[in-house]
């Protein structure tokens, strides 16, 4: 019997000393091979043209573009294209971004390296991957009414410290209709006051700072 | 040559011990003696073995990074601990470096900026990763919050009014105000959300 061809890895992570974890784990299975690796999301998405790898991991946090748009990217050109999130964030928006983006999974960093390469086969073999964690994760969120953009870009000047009269101003909107966004935003987060809904906003993905 | 630099490396992610693993074992003059997932771990692992150098993560189960690096230094005074972390904020850096932390890096670093440190904290000397060190300089001059006020902001940010926290505190309501009027002030915030905004993103608090 012939040796099936290796799976081919692509490993997308500004930190060096996950890749190389990433990198050591791969080598030691047999069915695998790491064949590239990039630091940001640019360099992935150029290397991606360049290696057309069966299954690619790659980072949320980019330092240039977010993890989410390199796929976006990639999959628009190359719409078979099997990635996998690999990620220390585990705020619901940011799963539910990347899944409608069309991840093929959602892996957190804290997995247990054995693990890791189970996803990597089962994503290369055509079936989607979404941990339990990540899963509970999503599940608390999943009846949420999402935030609108403009609800989103009131929040983000909630967080600088505005007040309702000075957002109103920089939108061209009246205080009124900020008050109204700012209580829509706070129902839909199910906030006490504007702070808990940065707070909890920061925490589910929403907002970055 | 002496006997080689011996290694803990103390973090959650597997895969990012598996990286300092390989790192290490491409170098002659070091060697990994043993592994931790946390901080509990990292004590005992200390005391086995008494590695030369430790590479603490600030943020796991159990027992955090600092509460280990505490630990491990008030047991062993001359213990050498390089705290690898994600965290930018100047208030975590300045905790560990209180705390006897020889040097403080992000995990974004270069693996030959690793490899130096390692030897420059086997050697004695002290190394701050220049993003670290330039958000520090930036609030070197700033004056700290107290633990009531950082409890103050933490109950801010869970969407406590004055009052609620009055009640929760056990203290009065323009005590809470003075706090809260201090709290902003010492972060040059303008208000208390853009307070709980500074906070989570200097470290003070976390969500």
């Amino acid at each position: 019997m012939s040796q099936p061809e290796p799976i081919r890895v692509f490993s997308v992570d500004d930190q060096p000393l996950i890749r190389g974890g990433i990198a050591a784990l791969i080598n030691d299975e047999p069915d695998m091979r790491m064949i590239a690796q990039a630091s940001n999301g640019h360099d992935a998405i150029q290397k991606f043209r360049q290696h057309r790898p069966d299954v690619t991991l790659m980072d949320v946090r980019l330092p240039d573009i977010s993890g989410i748009e390199a796929m976006i990217a990639i999959r628009s050109e190359f719409p078979g294209a099997r990635i996998v999130m690999l990620t220390t964030f585990e705020g619901d928006v940011e799963i539910r971004g990347a899944l409608a983006a069309g991840a093929r999974g959602y892996v957190l960093k804290h997995i247990p390296p054995g693990e890791l390469a189970g996803v990597i086969r089962r994503v290369h073999s055509g079936k989607k991957q979404i941990p339990a964690d990540v899963a509970a994760r999503l599940a608390e969120h999943l009846s949420d009414e999402s935030l609108s953009e403009r609800e989103l870009t009131v929040l983000e000047r909630v967080a600088e410290g505005r007040r309702n009269r000075e957002i109103g101003e920089l939108l061209g909107i009246s205080e009124e209709t900020v008050k109204g966004h700012v209580k829509h935003i706070m129902e839909k987060l199910d906030a006490h006051d504007r702070t808990q809904a940065v707070a909890i906003a920061v925490r589910r993905g929403i907002i970055q700072l | 040559m002496g006997h080689p630099i011996r290694i803990l490396s103390v973090d959650d992610h597997a895969l990012l011990r598996g990286g300092i693993a390989a790192l290490v074992a491409t170098q002659s003059d070091m060697t990994l003696v043993a592994e931790a997932s946390n901080g509990r771990e990292a004590i005992q692992q200390f005391r086995t073995h008494r590695p030369d150098v430790t590479l603490m993560d600030i943020q796991m189960p159990a027992v955090d990074g600092i509460e280990a690096l505490i630990a491990i230094r008030a047991e062993f005074p001359d213990a050498r601990v390089v705290v690898l972390t994600t965290y930018k904020g100047d208030v975590q850096a300045m905790r560990a470096l209180k705390a006897g932390a020889q040097a403080y890096l992000l995990k974004g670093l270069l693996q030959k900026e690793l490899l130096d440190t390692i030897r420059d904290v086997r050697a004695g000397r002290k190394r701050i990763g220049q993003e670290v060190a330039a958000e520090l300089a930036d609030h070197v001059s700033d004056d700290a919050l107290s633990p009531r006020e950082v409890e103050v902001l933490r109950l801010i940010a869970e969407g406590n009014s004055n009052k609620l926290i009055a009640d929760r505190l056990s203290i009065s309501e323009d005590t809470v105000k003075g706090h809260v009027k201090n709290i902003l002030s010492k972060l040059g915030a303008n208000d208390r959300t853009h307070a709980v905004t500074i906070g989570l993103k200097r470290g003070i608090i976390v969500v």
